[in-house]
């Protein structure tokens, strides 16, 4: 370790050694309110760290991890994610009994296997990135004390995606045994010494994408996904959405950059399946739903589909470089409309409930009510449609740019029919949400003043990317390298 | 030092993969929650044994090196299993996973 790798390396310092402080000051002084502040502090310093080395040149440490532009922009968005979360967490959790303190230390470590899955540069870092991620998540997921639906939740997840990846590692460890190396700039390189033992390569990957298709939630490997939502608090329920999705895309955009293993016909055939499945899926399951979160569930499985566009564009494009902005713009739309949409969720939850605001009967008439939540609402599920003049459209308009220019008419015919079913269902809640009357038998917990005030942020931004998207473009483009902004 | 392998590696591999699917199938047919654990410790072993014999087949450390980090994985994986079971007894007063699907639809 050299000097350069300290410094590339500062943002996962200050979030590991913040891990250790939250851990001694949760042993020797239990208060919400400073964890909560210890909390966000961390992550702003360690965003703060992160602003700073964003425009460092590409840094790798001893293979294992590549610090660069693209890293630093996956970082800085969980980070911002997991701010969200904490601070729509700590409404949420109020009046509840017993201890709340460990949950904001858990958070903070399922972050930090977020941020190493986004620098992940070997097979190694992979693994120890997505397990830090996936443990802490299942006791995220499990925390509440009391209620039966968190718990099976928990149970559900925690076999469901150890089985995921096992399945992922078994297929590391045949890619290893065919090729030698674990680390993917080896992997892609066409002039690697060792020749390539085919079949057990590609047993390998078709066993690492069946590993991340689950963690991605793609239809057919899906069935957890809407009872994983459903059951998890609300908050964590966005966190999972967002974070747990992102950091698996990450590894999967840059593993699929690096070793170009998409330009094997059998991988992108099978994906494009899985791609074109979800989309026309995920919406289709998604109409029949009656519970907020379940609903939003298909349609994260949906969107994580429309996003594959942008993955299989790699494969096919001269330039690489145009897919990764599409991916990375279409995820930060993608990251503030579910979490705002989660977020309003939470809002309208408490732990000491005995379900969250789920049933869509508590959304009748909640224009009357809680004006703010449901214009919050409104634009979230909006701009999940792809409405001009939020950042989904913007977002949506990047993917099918991309998908055009790649030629892929199929996956484009399924991205539009796919929006055009999701319209029903996003403007049913919308609908509902006008109704006058109705909800008298439900009772919303009292207003949050921190979890309002992060709504109010994240709706204006939906709104603010979407008018005026150019600063954020630009942002993204220089940080991933492409001259001329 | 002659390289040490007298098995060849397909017979490890395939021993590897009979125990993982040895373990999915465990996965996918008890429904003891305890039991459905071990299986999945049996899987993460299965591709321990795998990432073994290819480290030994390009006779470096790198294979051994993942089977110590998946080691402490499936500790740490166990671990937290084990607190939710503990969890599932004190609430439901049995370890089947069948009783708890409430969530559907």
């Amino acid at each position: 370790m050299i000097k350069q790798d300290f410094v590339a390396l500062a943002p996962y310092l200050a979030v590991a050694g913040g891990i250790v402080l939250l851990m001694l000051l949760v042993s020797f002084w239990r208060s919400v309110r400073v964890m909560l502040t210890m909390t966000v502090v961390v992550l702003l310093v360690s965003l703060g760290l992160v602003g700073v080395g964003i425009g460092n040149p590409p840094h790798l440490i001893s293979g294992f991890l590549l610090i660069d532009g693209y890293a630093a922009l996956f970082n800085a968005l969980f980070i911002i994610a997991a701010i969200v979360t904490a601070l729509l967490a700590y409404g949420y959790m109020r009046g509840r009994g017993g201890e709340q303190e460990e949950f904001y230390l858990l958070l903070v470590l399922a972050t930090l296997g977020a941020m190493t899955m986004a620098a992940a540069h070997h097979f190694a870092a992979v693994l120890l990135g997505l397990e830090i991620l996936s443990i802490s998540l299942y006791v995220l997921i499990g925390y509440s004390e009391e209620g039966h639906p968190p718990l099976e939740a928990a149970l559900k997840y925690l076999v469901l995606s150890g089985v995921a990846s096992t399945t992922m590692l078994f297929g590391m460890a045949l890619i290893y045994n065919a090729t030698g190396t674990l680390v993917f700039s080896e992997l892609g390189s066409t002039d690697f010494a060792v020749p390539r033992d085919e079949l057990y390569y590609l047993a390998g990957q078709g066993l690492l994408f069946a590993g991340i298709a689950f963690k991605l939630s793609l239809v057919p490997f899906h069935m957890w996904t809407p009872d994983v939502y459903q059951g998890a608090p609300a908050p964590v329920t966005g966190f999972l959405a967002t974070v747990s999705k992102g950091a698996v895309f990450a590894f999967v955009l840059r593993y699929a950059l690096i070793t170009d293993v998409l330009a094997i016909p059998v991988m992108s055939t099978v994906l494009l399946v899985f791609a074109v499945l979800s989309m026309l899926g995920g919406n289709l399951l998604a109409l029949l739903q009656n519970n907020v979160k379940r609903l939003l569930a298909y349609s994260s499985i949906a969107h994580i589909g429309y996003l594959l566009i942008a993955l299989l564009a790699v494969g096919v494009l001269a330039d690489s470089l145009i897919a990764v902005e599409a991916s990375i713009v279409y995820l930060v739309g993608y990251f503030l409309m579910t979490l705002a949409a989660f977020g309003v969720v939470t809002v309208l939850s408490s732990s000491s409930m005995e379900v969250d605001a789920e049933s869509i009967d508590a959304y009748t008439g909640l224009f009357w009510r809680r004006p703010l939540c449901a214009v919050i609402m409104t634009t979230a599920l909006l701009s999940l449609t792809g409405i001009p003049l939020t950042v989904g459209f913007v977002a949506k308009f990047y993917l099918i740019a991309t998908g055009a220019e790649g030629g892929m008419w199929l996956l484009l015919w399924a991205l539009v029919v796919g929006s055009a079913i999701a319209v029903y269902y996003y403007m049913r809640v919308i609908f509902v949400m006008v109704q006058k009357g109705g909800g008298d038998s439900y009772t919303h917990p009292s207003v949050k003043v921190e979890g309002m005030a992060v709504l109010v942020v994240i709706g204006l931004s939906l709104i603010l990317f979407g008018v005026y998207p150019s600063p954020l473009i630009d942002f993204v483009r220089s940080s991933i390298g492409i001259a001329g902004g | 030092m002659q390289t040490a392998i007298a098995v060849p590696i397909e017979h490890v591999l395939v021993l590897a993969a009979a125990l993982f699917l040895i373990g999915f199938t465990g996965v996918l047919v008890r429904r003891n929650v305890i039991f459905l654990l071990m299986s999945l410790e049996i899987m993460m072993n299965a591709c321990g044994l795998a990432f073994v014999v290819a480290g030994a087949r390009w006779i470096e450390p790198d294979g051994q090196i993942m089977y110590m980090f998946i080691l402490s994985l499936a500790a740490a994986e166990v671990a937290v299993g084990l607190g939710l079971i503990l969890q599932l007894e004190r609430r439901y007063r049995h370890l089947d996973i069948d009783a708890a699907s409430e969530l559907t639809g």
